[in-house]
């Protein structure tokens, strides 16, 4: 499935200013409707990113990753988008990826389509950093209706009706497993395919600690308060 | 005999700030009315908090009131939790508007 322009690259960044550009670059070479949104970042971040060719936007404050997805999601919709992609802005990603997610939602007509590492592979993932997603995925099948094997893939593709429905309200890390919630409460098609995640020395480095699983769990939880 | 004006003092006017939130909330009215005149019939009549603890199964007076007060105090912190979260997100949803607001005034300039 071709890009006709209907398709928008959602890359929620925060202090990526070593890697950023070319993630963008990579990016733009084929897709040409990529925002960047700049988690208040320290660093080069946004300039790089622009300089690149992706649109950016700024928060005045770091929120998190949810709170940056949701304001790129809201942008690309803004903007007429018929098709969201969200992707990492740390080099994870893959960009032939994409397309896979794009064929899927063509062939499959899911309103959301998820990648999945598991079923697709990894490149370099640490053992603790495994026995933790894995632990996730166990953890989110109990009492969840959608069953996946990888709930905190960051490359999803949302149809623009399910953008428009899944509002994510928590700002923080909480907010894959808030989509995977809102997928089941709005009883969205989806499907998952395999794609390829990239464990670098850098990406590893700003990745998850087991603290971060911990306060995921609290936020979620508060979310629950809340209703 | 001391503490026991300070004591009722200090509820007395923990009991006047409450009649004044009375319009805020009806409900935080309440309830710091009631912890302050609670308070101040068992720091006046302080064996009736003996009793009381031993209707309920406590030892001592003493316990009962440091129970009571961890209660209290979690449910309070646990309401500021929530209401901390819901500031929050007014917070996110200003910023979001000001990031949009501001990519659409430049890309109202480059046009």
């Amino acid at each position: 499935m071709a890009d006709d322009g209907g398709l928008w690259i959602v890359v929620p960044a925060y202090n990526e200013g070593p890697v950023v550009a070319s993630v963008v670059s990579e990016l733009t070479e084929r897709y040409p409707n990529v925002v960047v949104v700049d988690d208040c970042s320290t660093d080069a971040t946004a300039v790089a990113a622009e300089a690149a060719g992706a649109t950016v936007l700024r928060h005045p404050i770091n929120l998190g990753q949810g709170a940056a997805l949701e304001t790129g999601i809201r942008y690309a919709l803004s903007r007429g988008a018929r098709n969201v992609v969200t992707f990492d802005a740390d080099g994870q990603h893959r960009m032939e990826d994409i397309a896979t997610l794009l064929d899927a939602r063509e062939t499959s007509g899911a309103d959301v389509v998820l990648g999945s590492r598991f079923q697709g592979g990894t490149e370099g993932i640490p053992r603790g950093r495994r026995i933790l997603l894995k632990s996730a995925v166990a953890l989110g099948r109990m009492g969840r209706r959608v069953r996946l094997t990888d709930v905190h893939n960051g490359l999803r593709l949302l149809s623009r009706s399910a953008a428009e429905r899944i509002h994510i309200t928590q700002n923080g890390m909480a907010h894959a497993s808030e989509i995977i919630r809102r997928i089941g409460e709005l009883d969205l098609n989806v499907a998952e395919v395999p794609v390829t995640i990239r464990y670098t020395d850098y990406s590893l480095r700003k990745g998850q600690k087991l603290a971060s699983a911990l306060r995921i769990v609290v936020d979620l939880l508060v979310g629950r308060l809340q209703k | 005999m001391i503490i026991t004006i300070v004591l009722t003092g200090g509820l007395l006017f923990f009991l006047a700030y409450g009649v004044l939130q009375a319009r805020r909330s009806r409900f935080l009215a309440a309830a710091v009315g009631l912890v302050s005149i609670g308070g101040i019939a068992l720091v006046l009549a302080p064996d009736s908090a003996t009793r009381l603890a031993q209707y309920v199964g406590v030892g001592r007076g003493a316990d009962l009131v440091l129970y009571c007060w961890i209660v209290v105090s979690l449910i309070v912190s646990l309401g500021l939790y929530l209401r901390i979260v819901k500031l929050h997100e007014a917070i996110t949803l200003l910023a979001r508007d000001a990031a949009l607001k501001a990519a659409a005034a430049r890309s109202g300039r480059r046009e």
